[in-house]
């Protein structure tokens, strides 16, 4: 086993806020250079263009498919698979939820779909910056009913975060959570004692090519893959996660 | 003044009603429950459109004497539940959150 640099969180084109500049292609450039193994492009209640990282990746990095999915509370969660289908098909079944407002790349940005040659795939029109209309806890059951992993992302953040939203931690089971991008672990733990026994991740939330390998988590596993990672959430084995340093503020 | 008559004065719709008695001096707003725990006073009178189980914990443990839930929105069956369990009160406005915040206001500072 060895140490493993891993970015769960990295916005595509896909998402009206991420930069045009975030194509595929571009985003496995950027991965490689920042020497990351292990990675999931998690859009906005969207995860379609993680069929086309991966294409593209070929296994290294290793990508998992993933979404960011927003609920109705307005907590944002990671959502990640090891396959493809049970990703696209929920968010086949989240798009049918999501409010009937038309995206205005104007406004918001485009929300492309782009393949492995940069091409344009489609773009979906409903503005993928909507909080489903869904509970937190009916969005991680339907991704635990599909094989998925949750990780509630930048927990502190307002808005947003599953802590800076609710206070705390619901019922459930929350053995995985992501800090911020420039939230230290010290101050994360000396805020919300709770995340003390939490497998705590970090990710760079890139919506910018050049915000790829900003931050990372570190991860303890035989190799870098869905199965190690979720036992390694759990602690399986002497497998492990642990934040990267904080990012500096600006 | 009495809950009570803040519930009558504002003609709001009762969930779960257990202490109509408590005092009301002042009301706050937010969806954010962090921001309600780090900022909310003991005895305000809380509007919000959040509806998640997390709001019943928060209230009583800001010792607020209740909250509103604005613009028509209902919780769910477990958060009913909990609120009795916790002797919480629970109400719905009609109203948007500016309007009920502001005859809310005009009824505690005439």
């Amino acid at each position: 086993m060895r140490w493993f640099r891993i970015d769960l969180h990295i916005h595509s084109v896909l998402s009206p806020c991420g930069s045009l500049a975030m194509s595929p292609r571009r985003i496995v450039e950027e991965v490689r250079k920042a020497g990351l193994d292990l990675i999931a492009v998690c859009d906005h209640n969207a995860g379609e263009n993680g069929k086309y990282v991966r294409k593209i990746a070929k296994g290294s990095p290793v990508v998992l498919m993933g979404m960011e999915i927003q609920t109705a509370e307005e907590v944002e969660i990671l959502a990640l698979f090891a396959e493809e289908e049970p990703c696209l098909v929920l968010q086949e079944e989240l798009y049918a939820l999501l409010p009937p407002i038309r995206n205005d790349p104007e406004l918001f940005g485009d929300q492309l779909v782009v393949d492995e040659e940069d091409e344009i795939v489609r773009s979906l029109e409903k503005l993928l910056l909507s909080p489903v209309p869904l509970s937190l806890e009916e969005v991680v059951e339907r991704v635990k009913a599909r094989g998925g992993l949750v990780i509630p992302a930048h927990v502190d953040r307002v808005p947003g975060g599953l802590l800076g939203v609710l206070g705390f931690f619901p019922p459930g089971e929350w053995p995985a959570v992501e800090i911020s991008p420039w939230l230290s672990l010290k101050e994360a733990k000396e805020r919300w004692p709770e995340l003390e026994g939490r497998s705590i991740f970090r990710s760079s939330d890139a919506h910018y090519p050049e915000e790829i390998g900003r931050a990372w988590t570190e991860a303890y596993l035989r190799e870098p893959s869905f199965s190690e990672l979720s036992l390694a959430i759990l602690g399986e084995g002497g497998r492990r996660v642990r934040p990267g340093p904080a990012l500096k503020e600006g | 003044m009495k809950l009570k008559e803040v519930v009558k004065a504002l003609g709001l719709e009762i969930l779960v009603f257990p202490a109509p008695d408590l005092e009301v001096h002042d009301g706050y707003v937010s969806d954010l429950l962090s921001d309600v725990l780090a900022h909310a006073k003991p005895g305000e009178l809380w509007l919000t459109h959040q509806r998640h189980l997390n709001v019943v914990a928060v209230a009583k443990l800001r010792e607020l004497s209740g909250v509103i839930f604005v613009r028509g929105i209902r919780p769910g069956l477990d958060v009913l539940q909990k609120a009795r369990e916790e002797g919480v009160n629970l109400f719905v406005s009609e109203s948007d959150a500016f309007h009920t915040a502001g005859r809310l206001h005009r009824l505690l500072f005439p």
